[in-house]
This record gives structure tokens, sequence and C-alpha cells, in this order.
């Protein structure tokens, strides 16, 4: 990833980070409706390079939503979420332009220039940039913890089966797992399975990792061994968001603290603020019951 | 009604007891007037003639290729079908309720006999390298083929969704296009559940070829009814082409079994991670008792 890169050329298509830009994500103003439901309103949020940011709040609070709107599993009505400089999902075009009734659906309120979705080849080079590991894992079944990490990197930068299978061992021996290539996912405790499904996303080589919830499907006694990989990503400079209920992981390992409630950012600012000295009642409120 | 004993008595007893009573049969319905020639039956079998040779390769072939057809439209049909853009699921949607709504017989004689008498599509006669495929037993491919990826169409459909959205996920999140996420990730998973229908489909496949007949393709049922009505040997000749088309479907219900567990891989616990039913013989599978996906 070294050699040199025409950046504008490859940000016209949205791929390969650009080191120049400190801030990797660039959240401004996100509205988004389920339907009637008001999800997210209005968030903005930055993530600057090898920062660690530890979303909380209650469930129901648009968290979980929110990175997924990140990486675009979930479209987004208005706002721009920016990852490395790449608007993510969705290209500028003027308003007032209408598309084909079949085409373009309703993209909310917009100002001068409106949100059309991006072609979805795009989309999924965009994706590539963004490692995301999800509560329930969602590893592959019918591929060994090996073939798991390696396909992405073999189909999508169709890289030599001999480099990507190297590569995939040294995963496996990062997340402690150096014996478990040939095991099927249904053959790992949920632990391992999650620890597989990090690995799988650092084969792509993210600029920045979403952790969603990846330790809230674990029996108490393996969300250790996740936790701990991850403090080492967070170590080793990787660039995080992670909406967790693990407060000792908040308070460990995070650069900032985000707090969520109802579709909004409530407050944010350092571990030692959120937890010992929070401004808001809100967030007063969930960390007396949670902690 | 053999069938009912059978499962009265269980295994052993009740076959025999099921033996006993088709010989009954047999033995009170035939009066003196009896005329069985039991070579006839028996050289059917051992040593088939050249053209009943010919039809049993015709009915495989015609069944292997008409069902991978409708394998392959039933897999677009059925991506069609959960596509976005509404003119693909109009389409697809047109497609199964046309091929399914009307019996494969009208199919067979409106495309066969109606296209080329209307002047609209002549069936042509191909050659492919060595092999040259006649029109009716092209058109008998062709139709059987589409009419079979309809009902795939539904199957696939109800493997896809059976696939964990999860999975979908996953797959996009680390950059895969749509296709590749359908290629590598949901198909090879839909697959576990398409398969168990999709060996019904085939296995029906093998026995809905004999209505190509009226199409004249000489295939297995044809050859036997050519033949049976010149020497009226019906009860021989006919009770030899269903031992063959026992003898194609038995073959297949073993080579499935074997797919089956082929598929499975990664669903189960052993340590191999295949699953299934890994150690039971084809006979155990042959006496439990499955209920038939009806078409």
């Amino acid at each position: 990833m070294t050699i040199s890169i025409d950046h504008d050329l490859l940000g016209a298509i949205g791929g390969v980070p650009r080191p120049d830009v400190d801030v990797v994500v660039d959240a401004r103003d996100v509205n988004k409706w389920f339907g009637r439901l008001h999800v997210l309103k209005g968030v903005s949020l930055q993530v600057k390079r090898q920062e660690t940011v530890v979303v909380i709040g209650p469930s129901g609070s648009g968290k979980t939503t929110f990175i997924r709107c990140v990486n675009h599993l979930e479209k987004i009505q208005s706002g721009r979420i920016f990852v490395n400089g790449h608007l993510i999902g969705y290209r500028e075009a003027p308003a007032g332009r209408r598309m084909l009734p079949i085409v373009g659906r309703r993209s909310g309120p917009a100002g001068a220039m409106k949100l059309v979705e991006d072609k979805e080849k795009n989309i999924a080079q965009q994706r590539q940039e963004i490692g995301m590991v999800f509560q329930r894992f969602n590893l592959f079944p019918h591929m060994t913890a090996l073939e798991n990490i390696i396909e992405a990197p073999l189909q999508v930068r169709s890289m030599a089966r001999d480099d990507a299978v190297v590569m995939g061992r040294a995963l496996l021996e990062r997340v402690g797992l150096a014996a478990k290539e040939k095991v099927y996912p249904n053959q790992l405790s949920g632990g391992q399975q999650q620890r597989v499904a990090i690995a799988r996303a650092l084969a792509m080589k993210p600029a920045l990792m979403l952790f969603d919830e990846p330790t809230s499907a674990l029996d108490p006694e393996m969300i250790g061994e996740v936790l701990e990989v991850m403090k080492e990503l967070a170590r080793e400079g990787m660039t995080m968001i992670v909406v967790s209920h693990e407060m000792g992981f908040a308070r460990e390992v995070a650069n900032r603290v985000v707090m969520m409630d109802d579709g909004v950012v409530v407050e944010e600012g350092t571990p030692d603020q959120i937890f010992s000295a929070p401004t808001q009642e809100r967030t007063k409120a969930f960390l007396s019951k949670i902690l | 009604m053999t069938a009912s004993v059978l499962s009265r008595f269980g295994t052993r007893r009740g076959f025999l007891a099921g033996c006993l009573i088709l010989v009954a049969l047999i033995v009170s319905g035939c009066s003196s007037r009896t005329t069985i020639e039991p070579q006839v039956f028996w050289d059917s079998i051992f040593h088939p003639s050249p053209a009943l040779v010919n039809g049993i390769g015709l009915t495989l072939v015609i069944s292997v290729v008409a069902q991978a057809l409708g394998v392959i439209l039933g897999v677009f049909a059925a991506i069609a079908k959960m596509a976005k853009f509404f003119p693909f699921r109009f389409a697809a949607n047109i497609y199964v309720w046309f091929f399914r709504g009307t019996p494969l017989l009208v199919q067979l004689m409106f495309f066969y006999y109606g296209f080329p008498a209307a002047g609209i599509f002549k069936w042509p006669a191909v050659v492919v390298g060595p092999v040259a495929i006649l029109p009716e037993v092209l058109a008998g491919i062709v139709i059987l083929g589409i009419n079979e990826g309809a009902y795939m169409a539904e199957i696939v459909r109800a493997g896809i969704l059976s696939v964990d959205p999860g999975q979908t996920e996953a797959s996009k999140s680390l950059g895969m296009t749509y296709g590749q996420t359908m290629s590598r990730i949901v198909l090879p998973q839909a697959a576990r559940v398409i398969i168990p229908p999709l060996g019904n489909e085939f296995n029906n496949m093998l026995k809905t070829t004999s209505l190509l007949t009226v199409v004249s393709v000489l295939e297995l049922y044809n050859t036997t009814s050519v033949a049976a009505g010149h020497s009226y040997r019906f009860f021989e000749l006919f009770g030899a082409a269903a031992i063959w088309y026992l003898a194609m479907t038995t073959i297949w219900g073993v080579v499935q079994s074997w797919i089956e567990r082929r598929f499975s891989r990664g669903s189960g616990t052993s340590q191999t991670g295949a699953a299934g039913p890994r150690n039971v013989g084809f006979a155990a599978r042959f006496m439990s008792l499955r209920a038939p996906i009806e078409q």
C-alpha cells in the first residue's frame, strides 16, 4: 500500500485511504428515518486518525444505527458522512433535477445539493477501507476460520492465494487462534468466533474499524479475550468506533466517549469527564443505571 | 396397500407379508388364460435392444440437461424476483406464473407444434461437436428446462431467504459486490436448503421426460410403447420400463444423499465439519419416512 498512488483519481472512486487527511470519520448532521421513526436526529461526529471512540447510550438511542450508516449498511436521508474525505454511499447531485420515478426515491429534505445513492460498485469499494465487527459475528459458516479471513482479500483485492494464506495465518496468530485455522465457525466458542471476525475485518487492512456491540452476544467469561484483542488494536493505532456497554473498556482504551440518546449526541468527552463528571442529566441517569 | 401393511408390521415381517400378498393377488387374478412371457421381461432388463438402450440414454441425458437448465434459470428468476428494479421482478413473476400455471403437456404442444404451425419459430436440428441433436429433442430439453426453471425459482428463492441477512451484511462490509456476495456467500449456504427439494425435482424430471413422447422423442417410455405396440407384450415391456425408471431414480437417491452430505459442510457439529445423515446407510435412509414435496 506504500506505492505512490494518484489519490485524486482514486479519490473519485472512493478507494485508498489518504494519509494527509487527519480526520478519518466526519459525520455532519446525519438524519435517518425508519419509516416515520426518526432514529438519527442530526448526529455529528468526528473521529481523528488513531483515535478510539466508544459510543455509549441506552438501547434504541441510535448508536448501532449510526455506525451502520458509516459503512452504508443503512441509508441516510440527509447529512453527510465522510470517511477519509470520501462521501460514503452517496454522490451529490443538484437538487431540483428529478430522477425517474422508479429510480429516484424521495431523498428527504434537501438543500442546494441532494444525495443520490452511489453505484453499488463504488460503495463496495468504499467499504473495503472500513472494517466492521458485528454483535453476532456473522462468520461464513461454510468456510473454515482461515477461509473466512482470506475470502475478501482473494475476491475483492485479487490477492494471490499463497500471500493471502500467509497473511491469514499471521492474523489468526495475532488474535491467538493459530491452531484453529482449519476449524469451522460452529466448532468455535463465541469469543473465538468474534476474534476470527476481527481478523477477517483486519485482513482488508482497513483505515477504520467499526465495532457493533462486539461483546454483547458473548458469555461473560469470553468477553475478556475479545476486549484484549481490541485493546491491542487500539494500542497499535487503529482508528476505531466502538459501540459498547463495556464501561471498563471505555475507561481504559477510549480517547473519547460519546453518549447518545434518542437519536442525538448528548455529550462527548474524555472517559474521565464522562464517567466522573457528566454534565448532562441524561448521561448521569444512564450511567447510574449501568455502573 | 402393501405399503400400509409394511409400515404396520415393521421391517422384515412386513416385507415378507407384502410379498405373499402380491403373489396371492397375481395368482388369484390369473386365470388359466394368462400369458406372461417372462423371457421378454428379463431380456428387456438384461439384454435391452439397442433402441431401448438409446431410449434410456436419451431419458438420462434429457433429464440432466433440462434440470441443469432449470437450475440456472431458477437462480436467475429467483434473483430477479427479489430485485429492487421493478421490471425484473415483473418479468420473473410473469415467467413463473405462466409456466407453473399451465400443464407441461400444453406447453410442449404449444411450443413444439404451435409455434412452427403459426410460422413463428421452427425448432432446428443442432450439431454440438460429434452429436447431432434432433429438433424434437432440443425442443424437449428447452421446454422441460424452462418449465423446471419456474419451479426452481421458488425453491431457490426460499433457499436464499433462509440465509441469515447478517451474512450479506458481513460480506458487504468486507467490500464484496452483490455478485460476489451472492455467488460466494449466499448461494453456497442456500444450497443446503435448495438441494433436498432439488433432488425431488430431478427425480420428477426423470419420470416427466416420458411426456416427451407427445413430441415424438424416442426416450424410454416412447421406445417401450412402440415395442409394445408391435408385440402386444404390454405387461412384460412396461414392467421392464418401470424397473428401468426405478433403477434411475434409486441411483439418483444414492447420489443425492452424497451431495446433501457434501453441502452440509459447516452446519453440523462434527469435527470434520460434515453434518447430516453421515453414518446412515442408504438402506436405512430408504426405509425412513420422508414427506415428498409435491409440485
